[in-house]
């Protein structure tokens, strides 16, 4: 038997065209006729639009059309994106789209979006979250109408919890309310050893994927939609478009093109912009936001307050948690993070007794959009911190007080869930095997280290893929997944082992909504491990297929033949044998014999495979300057199986260094009117290579029962917790506790000097 | 982002550049890296852009007791250039390599940023302490300004329409002097929060300067109190940790310059 090709290190499949730039994205296509559409923005958060001037525009050269909302096909009702991708008599944030400039260059249409003049009546900005909430408080959305919540259950397979049923003064803007409790917490609290509590605060978050949002719409002779996109999903946008303009189901046609980048923001977003012209034209329009729209226009991550108590005893037992969440959802009626928020906050752990809330809250500040592991870095920033305090007011060991509560399979999770197989043990003894560990009590002074964990629950959807050996003899791996992250190169090795082919002989296709088979959006860390699953059964069935030919051409039972690096041999006789090119192309002719060598596979997961992160992050900090230097950060994951270590690796590294992002730079601010004030990266910092440290990565495989040779979805869980390290090494360094991020020099050392914190 | 509509001269002579700006409206472009991204905006909406990236105005060099730098000298070039490897002018050397990414310093030129006259500019309070002054030319002929002379506020330059740069002239320090930068620079844009600029001569006589934290760059007095130095707050950086933090980096420039003066580096 040749080696398993599974846990080998190797380049992605993408990556020779990506680097030698042969890689065509969304805005690269050739469509003849194209026009160019730019998108005139509010520049009030909250306003009635009184009209909106389009004749300057329209005399200018190349421009074609000023679109406003009553231009668009939309049938949709509702206040989602899809329903209103322009606004129609109300803007509800600074940045929103009121109309677009269509034009026969991008040039044109960026002097005719100058030209348009919009007449606004403003309204009280809804700005500050806690105001919202409070009964009394002005709308956020005057036309508020129910809308659909369809992209929710995208991001996590977690129960949402229960509707709060308790009484509670509240205002119209909060639109939903998640409640999940067992236990007397009071009680447990009363009885713990010592109990800590604390605000903690995250900003807006920006996904700043390399690639604006950018997409392409045209109509066939026969009317046919065809949209080309940088998308997440084909399949997901396909359904939006659907209810967005009431078109037939099959003459909507995605084509997901090579993402560059994502991070959970890319979800029927400026689809509907582009389809929606093109409708009202009949030419094909390109929507290609610049970096200045795509930071105000699109769909950030939450903003976020924690109000967090837990408590323990000296035997190391968390005992009990209270936690009241408020999650800024902007203008989006349709979903938000309070539900899952709420649920991460407990973490990785056991507690006696629980009550957690979630509010869902609407302001005047952009539509809230998914973002890495949604909600998870905020709760394990305010958990890690306490549960790090709880340690020292105990006189644990941190460590060791994580590793006694840590949750293993079996445990009853604060969903009410059964545990599913989990690595939290095994990722924390790995953190405390790593010299960096040994060394927290005996560093320099200004220099600290922080410990803090957390996991992401994964997600399931039904996927299907296919197999299919072609002429050359190459396995073809079919799927509509949008190759995000990576996850094609995975496919490419799980084909390979589960065939017997070598991966350089299989090739992975992406193809879109008019032929491929169903996959859902990549997100939720659920791709691997669901349509990973449905890619392994179709390379099974083709290979059962390329068995059945091979055993009539070599006269020799099914069961007694193997397949080796593309080779059909007799077991125990290896000459006896045949290629799979030679069987395929005595397959694939005229009066051939053999059915084509080509397999369907489907997958339908049901149990969850979460997976969790450790981090150890080491930091200095400047006391004169509050600025923070990372030197060194570690991170031990549970990945399950590691189908191709680079990429795993290259994942931890990537999440780890959002969640430095989190902890140290990104905010997306705005002033008291609702305007952004960081809309560009002059002001919006990210973590770029000069500022990321060395990052160890410790690949921890616990096996995932179900998933494809026991591996699971690995994108989300390595973010999460990140921040929370950076922050107990600041602590350890200085012995403040930072409350808000991000931990901008000016607040590290408002609070080492107990000067007044710049909000 | 894309600019407007704008003409395009590229200027053979300084001349020739001078009559091109006759035109109302007509901009100077010389390395592009802060009118580029301000036209990409739509922030500026010249005419005309005369290019000067032709002309003859780019060498550094010892003049007797006088360090020449042509106007149109890159960041690159003073980092890389031999003229400034001694103690008493390694500061200018610190303070290029402090500026934007590698791209940015290829590019940039210490003519065109100082007519820029960015207020969170490094290289203002690196010159101010070195005592250099700016040369110009213009059709009423040349004329030579300080650097506090030319700076006159944010963006904003006591040069007349069609006066340009042509050079950036310093006394060079006494065998022995030291000079420094330092800087804690804003996460997102790399420009300073605050940033100073020291000089230390072996006779004990210093000077420092701080750019970053007001309308335009300052010299701080000889008592080393910041107490009159007129500092802005902002969202990111309130008002008094700019204020502590000039403290902070004028210590640090001097230090950096007394190791220096004294051949400890």
């Amino acid at each position: 038997m040749s080696e398993s090709l599974i846990g080998v290190a190797r380049p992605r499949i993408d990556a020779p065209d990506k680097v030698t730039g042969a890689t065509r994205y969304a805005a690269d296509g050739y469509v003849h006729g194209l026009l160019h559409a730019r998108l005139v923005l509010s520049t009030e958060a909250h306003a009635r639009i009184r009209g909106v001037e389009k004749d300057a525009a329209l005399q200018l050269d190349g421009v074609v059309a000023v679109l406003t909302a009553a231009d668009l096909p939309v049938v949709k009702s509702g206040t989602d994106r899809a329903a209103e991708p322009l606004a129609r008599d109300e803007v509800v944030f600074a940045g929103q789209p009121v109309a677009l400039v269509v034009a026969e260059s991008e040039a044109a249409a960026e002097d005719g979006v100058e030209a348009v003049v919009v007449d606004y009546e403003p309204l009280p900005a809804v700005v500050d979250l806690e105001a919202a909430m409070t009964p009394g408080a002005p709308p956020a959305r005057l036309s508020a109408e129910e809308a659909g919540g369809d992209l929710e259950s995208i991001h996590a397979g977690v129960d949402k919890g229960e509707d709060d049923a308790e009484e509670e003064q509240l205002s119209a803007n909060v639109l939903d309310s998640v409640t999940r409790g067992s236990g007397d917490v009071a009680a447990a609290l009363e009885a713990s050893d010592a109990v800590v509590s604390g605000t903690f605060r995250t900003p807006w978050t920006y996904q700043a994927y390399i690639e604006p949002q950018v997409s392409t719409a045209w109509l066939e002779p026969n009317g046919t939609l065809v949209v080309s996109t940088s998308t997440q999903g084909s399949f997901v946008t396909q359904n939006e478009l659907f209810r967005a303009f009431g078109l037939d189901f099959d003459k909507i046609r995605v084509i997901a093109e090579p993402l560059g980048g994502a991070f959970g923001g890319k979800f029927a977003l400026v689809e509907p912009l582009a389809a929606g012209a093109a409708l009202a034209l009949r030419r094909p329009v390109r929507v290609a936001l610049t970096r200045t729209e795509d930071f105000q226009a699109t769909n950030p991550a939450s903003a976020q307050i924690t109000e967090l108590r837990i408590g323990g005893r000296k035997d190391g037992t968390l005992t009990g948690i209270e936690a009241r969440m408020l999650v800024d959802r902007g203008s989006n009626a349709g979903w938000g993070v309070e539900g899952i928020t709420s649920l991460l906050v407990a973490g990785p752990y056991r507690w006696e007794a629980f009550d957690l809330r979630g509010y869902g809250i609407q302001t005047n500040r952009f539509t809230f959009g998914a973002y890495r592991a949604p909600g998870a870095p905020t709760a394990a920033f305010a958990l890690e911190s306490l549960v790090d305090e709880l340690a020292e007011e105990l006189g644990v060991d941190p460590l060791e007080l994580r590793l006694k509560n840590a949750l293993v399979e079996g445990d009853t999770a604060v969903s009410g869930n059964p545990v599913p197989t989990f690595g939290a043990v095994e990722v924390l003894e790995r953190i405390r095997e790593h010299p960096l560990w040994a060394r927290r009590d005996s560093l320099p002074e200004g220099e600290g280290l922080g410990l803090a964990a957390g996991y992401w629950p994964g997600g399931n959807e039904p996927a299907a893929a296919v197999c299919r050996v072609d002429s050359d003899g190459i396995l073809t791996v079919i799927t509509s997944a949008a190759d995000m992250s990576g996850v094609n190169s995975g496919f490419q090795v799980i084909a390979a082992e589960a065939f017997g082919m070598p991966p350089d002989r299989v090739r992975v296709v992406t193809t879109d909504t008019a032929s491929g088979p169903y996959a859902g959006a990549s997100g939720g860390s659920k791709v691997t491990y669901t349509v990973g699953a449905a890619v392994l059964k179709a390379a099974e069935a083709a290979r059962e297929k390329l068995l059945a030919a091979a055993s009539q051409e070599l006269e020799i039972a099914p069961d007694d033949l193997e397949v080796v690096e593309g080779v059909v041999r007799a077991k125990g006789a290896p000459d006896r044998s045949i290629t799979v090119a030679e069987l395929s192309r005595k397959a694939l002719r005229f009066g051939g014999r053999y059915e084509p060598i080509e397999g369907h596979g489907g997958s339908a997961q049901t149990r969850g495979a979460p997976s969790v992160a450790a981090h150890l992050s080491h930091v200095r900090v400047d006391r004169e300057t509050g600025e923070v230097e990372l030197l060194r950060h570690v991170i031990a994951q549970d990945v399950g199986r590691a189908l191709n270590p680079a990429l795993v690796e290259g994942q931890m590294r990537g999440g780890a260094t959002q969640g430095i992002g989190w902890a140290l730079f990104e905010e997306l601010a705005h002033d008291e009117d609702g305007r952004l004030l960081t809309g560009s990266f002059l002001d919006y910092a990210i973590p770029v290579a000069e500022r990321v440290p060395p990052i160890d990565t410790l690949i921890v495989e616990v096996p995932a029962p179900d998933g494809p040779f026991g591996a699971k979805g690995i994108g989300e869980a390595p973010v999460v917790a990140a921040p929370a390290a950076v922050v107990n090494a600041v602590a350890a360094a200085t012995g403040v506790r930072m409350r808000r991020l991000p931990m901008t020099p000016p607040r590290v050392w408002a609070a080492l000097t107990g000067t007044e914190e710049p909000s | 982002m894309i600019p407007a509509a704008v003409g395009y001269h590229r200027a053979t002579s300084l001349e020739d550049a001078l009559e091109a700006l006759a035109e109302p409206d007509a901009k100077a472009l010389a390395g592009g890296q802060s009118l580029i991204p301000v036209l990409k905006l739509r922030i500026a909406r010249p005419s005309l852009l005369v290019d000067l990236g032709g002309l003859e105005l780019r060498s550094i060099e010892r003049d007797g007791d006088e360090l020449r730098i042509g106007a149109l000298a890159t960041w690159k070039d003073l980092t890389s250039s031999l003229e400034l490897d001694s103690s008493g002018l390694a500061g200018l050397a610190d303070c290029a390599s402090s500026i934007g990414d590698l791209q940015v310093r290829n590019r940039g030129t210490i003519g065109g940023s100082l007519a820029h006259a960015d207020p969170a500019s490094d290289m203002p309070a690196m010159l101010l302490a070195l005592g250099a002054r700016v040369e110009t030319r213009s059709p009423d002929g040349e004329r030579s300004l300080s650097v506090s002379e030319l700076l006159v506020g944010p963006f904003t330059t006591a040069l007349g329409e069609r006066e340009l740069i042509t050079a950036v002239v310093l006394p060079v320090p006494p065998p022995g002097s030291g000079s420094g930068y330092a800087s804690v620079e804003h996460p997102a844009s790399g420009f300073p929060l605050a940033g100073a600029g020291a000089l230390g001569r072996p006779d004990g006589t210093k000077a420092v300067a701080i750019t970053g934290v007001g309308a335009r760059p300052q010299l701080v007095p000889e008592s080393g109190s910041l107490d009159d130095v007129e500092v802005y707050g902002d969202r990111f950086a309130p008002e008094s940790y700019r204020r502590h933090l000039a403290g902070v980096v004028a210590a640090r420039a001097l230090e950096i310059a007394q190791v220096r003066s004294e051949g400890r580096r």
